[in-house]
């Protein structure tokens, strides 16, 4: 028993310090890293437990998934980015450590108070030995008692795939490019004519065109058609006319 | 009587580990070997017998080599990365069952070194955090070729993982259970069908779940002709584009881990495992895992690489709705043909 405890303290020191390096690391990859092997310490303390099935399924789903988390944080944000990830704003700080002591003093009052325990309900080791196990309970249990609640939960995932199709599908996408390419074309590159002094200079800028600053300095040219552009790219050598 | 217990598991899970890492410097031999066969060269023939001492000799090049970190890697994760894919690796082959249990002075010492009711989740769950060795790693390395490689990487083991888990469900629906040792006693029974008495193989009674099973493990372990993340003729390597010495070769032992605990796992599930004529035994668990190996090197010897939206095409629109499907004959027959649990 005196084993069990020691090492249920391990893995909890070990899952609150995973917890804090989420809050703490500056990079937000790290944080990512922080949340998987907080994850995996909550698995091993499930398992201690003998809950396999909740263990494996807690690897599975969560610390499965913030693989897309890191996904996004390579793709989304820029590494001289970063310090802005989490900036030094008096207000956000604040409302966080309110919540978080909101939320602390919510669990610690719902431990102390017991509430949390209910009437002990009908499964005891003896009936989940004659059943065969406790992945087989627990199985039998959500598709029979909690059939309503499963089926909720497909219904409701099966709505989100398709709701994520719809938004990916090819047409949509192509469609939309199409809308754009009938007011305005987007490009990078030059206006034709304004490096190219043999080309008779026919094409100024469009009269609506804009020529502004985007992202690092590089300038968007909005135009009618593609025709106003030349092949070469505009970055790195962009004189205003 | 607890204590025991731990020790003879530990015991054996120390033994099934140094034959797992001998089995995989050998199998890079055996690669080499057969894939210079079938391209009509010799392959490594210099280091002692049939070249036999070959991955030694590589071992120790790749320990002597220096071990380099890019002036702008992540630092710390650049060097765990690697270490995290290889030390997972192995973590697969405790929950496969390698014999029934022995007797040996008095003790009994069963031939696997974890019996988990949910053994085959958990390979599931490894292989979902064996991916962050990957990205983690392209990540790290601050280069963009590795970052790309290790995004490929991503999406396709998720994809897979996803046909993978599901490929295996028809094989839990016939077998009642998540346990291997559980699945293994149901293919141990005769399956008769008229005169013929076949053994209850999976193989026999899913067939689409063993084909997709093998077509999903060969993209979850990054073997041709689903090596993608490192294609070298398109991103100078992949996610390992950075790494020298003997954490690049972390990767490869890992990725050649995989496919021995892939093939043992594929051998269990689907051909019967230790099951076998005349007397069953561990040799049958070989014999059939070694066939898989070789087909691994096969594949890669005879197929081109697939191009990265064939793959994910195939993976979405062709192998997930032949999962479902086969799920859902498998529930009918369940409940039709051979009666609810």
């Amino acid at each position: 028993m005196s084993l069990q405890v020691l090492i249920f303290s391990l893995l909890a020191c070990v899952s609150i310090l995973g917890a804090l390096g989420v809050v703490i690391a500056r990079n937000p990859v790290h944080s990512a890293i922080g949340l998987v092997l907080s994850f995996l310490n909550v698995a091993a303390i499930y398992l201690i437990a003998r809950a396999e099935f909740l263990a494996v399924v807690q690897v599975i789903v969560y610390a499965g998934a913030v693989i897309v988390l890191v996904v996004f944080v390579t793709m989304l944000v820029h590494p001289d980015d970063l310090p802005e990830f989490h900036g030094r704003r008096p207000l956000r700080v604040a409302t966080g450590l309110v919540l978080g002591v909101a939320l602390l003093l919510e669990v610690a009052a719902a431990i102390l108070t017991r509430s949390l325990y209910g009437a002990p309900g009908p499964w005891t080791d003896q009936t989940i030995a004659a059943v065969g196990g406790n992945t087989r309970a627990l199985g039998q249990t959500l598709y029979s008692d909690y059939m309503l609640a499963i089926q909720l939960t497909a219904l409701l995932l099966l709505a989100a795939t398709i709701g994520a199709i719809v938004l990916a599908r090819p047409e949509a996408v192509s469609e939309r490019v199409a809308a754009a390419r009938r007011t305005l074309t987007i490009s990078l590159a030059h206006p034709r004519g304004l490096d190219q002094p043999e080309l008779p200079p026919a094409l100024p800028l469009p009269p609506d065109g804009q020529v502004k600053p985007a992202g690092g300095g590089r300038p968007i040219v909005l135009a009618r058609s593609a025709s106003e552009f030349t092949e070469q790219p505009a970055w790195g050598e962009w004189r205003t006319p | 009587m607890d204590w025991q217990r731990l020790l003879v598991s530990y015991f054996v899970g120390f033994v099934l580990l140094n034959v797992l890492l001998g089995l995989m410097a050998y199998m890079t031999w055996f690669e080499r070997r057969v894939l210079a066969r079938m391209q009509h060269r010799v392959g490594p023939n210099r280091t002692g017998p049939f070249g036999l001492l070959q991955p030694i000799a590589d071992g120790i090049k790749l320990l002597a080599k220096e071990d380099i970190v890019p002036a702008n890697a992540d630092r710390l994760v650049f060097l765990v990365a690697p270490l995290l894919s290889f030390a997972l690796a192995p973590l697969g082959a405790a929950v496969i069952p390698f014999g029934e249990t022995l007797h040996l002075f008095g003790l009994e010492i069963p031939l696997l070194v974890a019996d988990i009711n949910v053994a085959v989740l958990y390979v599931l769950a490894l292989g979902s955090i064996g991916v962050y060795g990957i990205i983690l790693g392209g990540y790290a390395s601050g280069n963009r070729y590795s970052l790309l490689g290790a995004l490929r990487s991503t999406a396709q083991v998720i994809s897979y993982e996803l046909v993978l888990g599901l490929s295996l469900v028809g094989v839990f629906i016939l077998a009642g259970s998540l346990s291997l040792q559980d699945i293994l006693r149901e293919q141990q029974r005769a399956l008769v069908i008229g005169p013929l008495t076949l053994p209850n193989w999976y193989i026999l009674s899913q067939p689409l779940a063993f084909a997709l099973f093998l077509i999903a493990a060969v993209a979850e372990t990054n073997r041709a002709p689903f090596d993608l993340p490192e294609a070298e003729t398109e991103l100078v390597a992949g996610y390992f584009t950075e790494y020298s010495g003997f954490r690049f070769s972390f990767y490869f032992l890992a990725e050649y881990i995989n496919m021995i605990v892939v093939s043992l796992l594929a051998a269990t599930l689907f051909l019967g495992g230790i099951d076998g004529p005349f007397v069953d035994g561990v040799w049958w668990l070989a014999l059939k895992a070694l066939f898989f190996l070789f087909f691994y090197v096969w594949l890669r010897a005879t197929l081109p690489r697939f191009r990265y939206d064939q793959l994910m095409g195939l993976a979405w629109k062709v192998l997930l709705p032949l999962a479902l499907l086969n799920i859902g004959l498998t529930g009918l027959v369940r409940l039709w043909g051979i009666g609810a649990l």
